[in-house]
């Protein structure tokens, strides 16, 4: 019996601890003089960002010593199945780093802190509206909110090869006269020859970029009405699918091979010479010029147009977490994180775009240099992704849309059945959602 | 309790001795009682009541009984019944093959071999590896760039990402893992089976075959069901391998039940229908299982 009632004092003991750390000590803490704690969750993977991410909060740290940040890693791979159980157990990081895509399930279950009036007015004037967008959710209810800050953007431009481009005569697009994608598919034609293919589609995970390059031709893949929101295919939608699948199986000009690459996976075949133009996210350039062999001649080309050059877009965001003990310093923290000269560092750090419009002047970011200069006008063609508003989206991408797409890239199913497959399945899943 | 006091022994001991005895037992019994109730069956009864409700992930949310209705769903499931079939194919074929692989090498180990101390110390060795590790690994073998398969075979297959080469090279590196163990208790069975039974056969004349098939196999039997059902229950449910190797990829194709209803309740945030699949993959595993076991208790007799 001695046992038990020791293991039973050593429970309630363990208990009491852990309530009482929830409520008052730590406000109480924050008035006695004692600095305020916050958790940073980081999801910086490349090493210059991670110094960037880390140089930035020990400024704070040193300027700051009432608000003091720690640092934490967190990974892109797990963040939020780690997100969600830190959330449900009540624990969660005070400010945490993630994407749009993820803040649209979180904020409607009211997992984070809705930031409308509260974020600074210069960094809320600092960042356009159409940023703003891509962090606007339903709160779950009937309201609307703003749960994230977005600093880091991506757009899809084209890494090519200047040598091959040459080579074949073809016309270097500019940001203000950027390829059709007809004039793509010819000049991808034209640099095809024995051995060497004009493009390679890495396809691992054809959905986001699928989804943001058919706003090219205004495909938006969903509809919502009266609040019900439904998956359509239609011709808009058809375009992009059809013009890669064109590449791959009528024109040749596209490796099939490389379908079920990673976006980085094709860099050795670029290097080679076996692909002249590699479809990426801007932040390839930096592995490019990384591991790109000396003399390798490369440059950035502008989004391809449709009807315009609009691509979806999403964002980095930093949230607050709705149980955050401390939110107003963690804004603080936020509005000093994510002002223009940190955006800046952030920006380079991960080679993609930042949404602050004084970063985006800053010299080292428009620079002709590993096409900065390109990737940043790029920037302006950003309207928020449709997608991110569709509640249950991450299950439709996952159960769904990734096998359909991936089949159909292989020409294992045709553009219809893809289609049928889409909307039909999909809805099944979206249903779950709005009951 | 009662019970217990009840045996024979007990009652000879006179009534006297009955009360203290049965009190002792409790009080003992208690602290490795609780841990049990606390953290095993405090869950499981929490995880079934769950699968009739309608809890969500939340801050917001408010959890009502549902009934049946969970079940109702998983019924008409068509992505959940594909994962079962992929769990079925994936739990049946790394058992039989784990346990031929292993009945291999517990006769091998258990042949008079030079340096057979160091070769059955080796044999252990995955065991002390946590999955978690030897997905990592195994990761690394079938890399398409940098993997040592491609680089001995000179192939260059995505083995992981394949749509028709994912299953097969996870359930190889199922049968790797779950190898230790099987061989070590077969190993131990072996070692059971009386020296003068052979001696008996070798009168008769019997080969090497003929003494494996109606002496080693008949002798092993009761350790071979044993730990085959053990096997295929660990193996059904095995969900950490699998998760660091493909995360269910690719297109689902490796998307063990464990692991589907994992992302129901962690990445969709349905916990009461993610409940609702651990009740009925228990209820199958225990149905599959209950038939196997009578079968062989009855060609037993």
């Amino acid at each position: 019996m001695k046992r038990l009632s020791a293991a039973l004092a050593v429970a309630a003991v363990a208990l009491a601890a852990g309530c009482g750390s929830g409520n008052g000590g730590d406000a109480a803490s924050g008035q006695n003089g004692e600095p305020v704690k916050l958790r940073f969750l980081s999801l910086a993977w490349q090493k210059e960002s991670i110094e960037a991410n880390k140089q930035i909060v020990a400024d704070w740290n040193k300027a700051n010593p009432k608000i003091q940040v720690e640092y934490v890693q967190g990974s892109w791979d797990n963040v939020n199945d780690q997100l969600v159980t830190s959330f449900e157990a009540g624990d969660p990081p005070d400010v945490i780093h993630d994407d749009s895509p993820a803040l649209s399930s979180f904020a409607s279950r009211g997992f984070l802190l809705d930031l409308t009036g509260k974020v600074p007015a210069e960094l809320k004037n600092d960042i356009p509206q159409a940023a703003w967008d891509t962090v606007t959710f339903s709160d779950g209810k009937s309201g609307q909110g703003v749960y994230g800050v977005p600093f880091l953007q991506e757009s899809q431009v084209l890494i090519a090869n200047k040598k091959l481009l040459d080579g074949a005569g073809v016309r270097v697009p500019t940001p203000d006269s950027p390829w059709t994608w007809d004039e793509f598919a010819d000049v991808a034609k034209k640099l095809t020859k024995k051995g060497a293919y004009g493009v390679a589609w890495p396809m691992k995970s054809p959905v986001n970029k699928v989804l943001n390059l058919a706003l090219n031709f205004g495909g938006t893949f969903f509809d919502t009405q009266n609040g019900k929101t439904t998956v359509k295919v239609g011709p808009q939608e058809r375009e992009v699918l059809q013009r890669i699948h064109d590449q791959l199986y009528t024109d040749k000009s596209a490796d099939p091979s490389a379908l079920g690459m990673g976006t980085a996976d094709p860099l050795p075949g670029f290097f080679a010479g076996k692909y002249a133009i590699v479809p990426a996210g801007v932040y390839l350039r930096q592995q490019v010029a990384e591991q790109a062999p000396s003399g390798f001649d490369w440059v950035t080309l502008p989004p391809l147009k449709g009807q315009t050059s609009q691509q979806g877009a999403v964002s980095q965001t930093l949230s607050v977490a709705a149980d955050s003990k401390h939110p107003d310093e963690a804004l603080k923290f936020i509005a000093y994180f994510l002002n223009g000269p940190n955006q800046a560092k952030l920006a380079k750090g991960d080679w993609l775009l930042p949404t602050s419009t004084t970063a985006a002047k800053d010299p080292a970011l428009t620079t002709k240099e590993n096409g900065w200069d390109v990737a940043t006008a790029s920037a302006k063609d950003l309207v928020v992704a449709p997608f991110l508003k569709v509640n249950g989206f991450d299950e439709w991408k996952s159960k769904v849309a990734t096998p359909a797409m991936q089949e159909y890239f292989a020409d294992k199913i045709s553009l219809d059945e893809l289609a049928k497959r889409l909307v039909e399945e999909g809805n099944k899943v979206l249903e779950r959602y709005s009951r | 309790m009662t019970a217990l006091a009840e045996r024979p022994y007990g009652r000879a001991g006179g009534g006297s001795r009955r009360g203290p005895r049965s009190g002792g037992g409790l009080a003992l019994l208690l602290p490795a009682l609780v841990p049990v109730l606390v953290f095993s069956v405090g869950p499981l009864i929490y995880g079934i009541l769950l699968a009739f409700t309608d809890a969500r992930s939340g801050r917001n949310t408010e959890t009502s009984f549902v009934g049946l209705e969970n079940f109702a769903e998983l019924l008409s499931d068509g992505d959940f019944w594909e994962s079962f079939r992929i769990g079925m194919i994936w739990g049946l074929s790394v058992t039989v093959l784990q346990f031929l692989a292993s009945l291999g090498l517990a006769l091998l180990l258990n042949q008079d071999l030079r340096l057979r101390g160091v070769a059955r110390v080796l044999a252990v060795v995955p065991w002390a590896m946590p999955p978690v590790v030897v997905g990592l690994m195994w990761r690394l073998v079938y890399h398409p760039d940098a993997g040592l398969l491609n680089g001995l075979f000179g192939t260059h297959v995505d083995w992981l990402h394949d749509f028709s080469f994912a299953l097969p090279a996870v359930i190889v590196v199922g049968v790797w893992t779950g190898m230790p163990q099987t061989t070590v208790v077969l190993l131990a069975g072996l070692q059971n089976v009386p020296k003068e039974l052979y001696e008996a056969v070798s009168v008769d004349g019997a080969g090497a075959w003929r003494r494996f098939w109606n002496v080693t196999l008949p002798q092993l039997r009761p350790v071979i069901v044993a730990i085959t059902s053990l096997d295929f229950v660990w193996n059904i449910n095995q969900f950490s391998l699998v998760y660091v190797l493909t995360q269910g990829g690719p297109g689902g194709r490796t998307r063990l039940p464990m692991l589907f209803a994992y992302e129901e309740a962690f990445r969709y945030g349905f916990f009461g229908y993610a409940a609702t699949l651990g009740v009925a993959i228990t209820i199958v595993v225990l149905a599959v299982l209950g038939l196997y076991l009578w079968r062989q208790a009855r060609e037993g007799d």
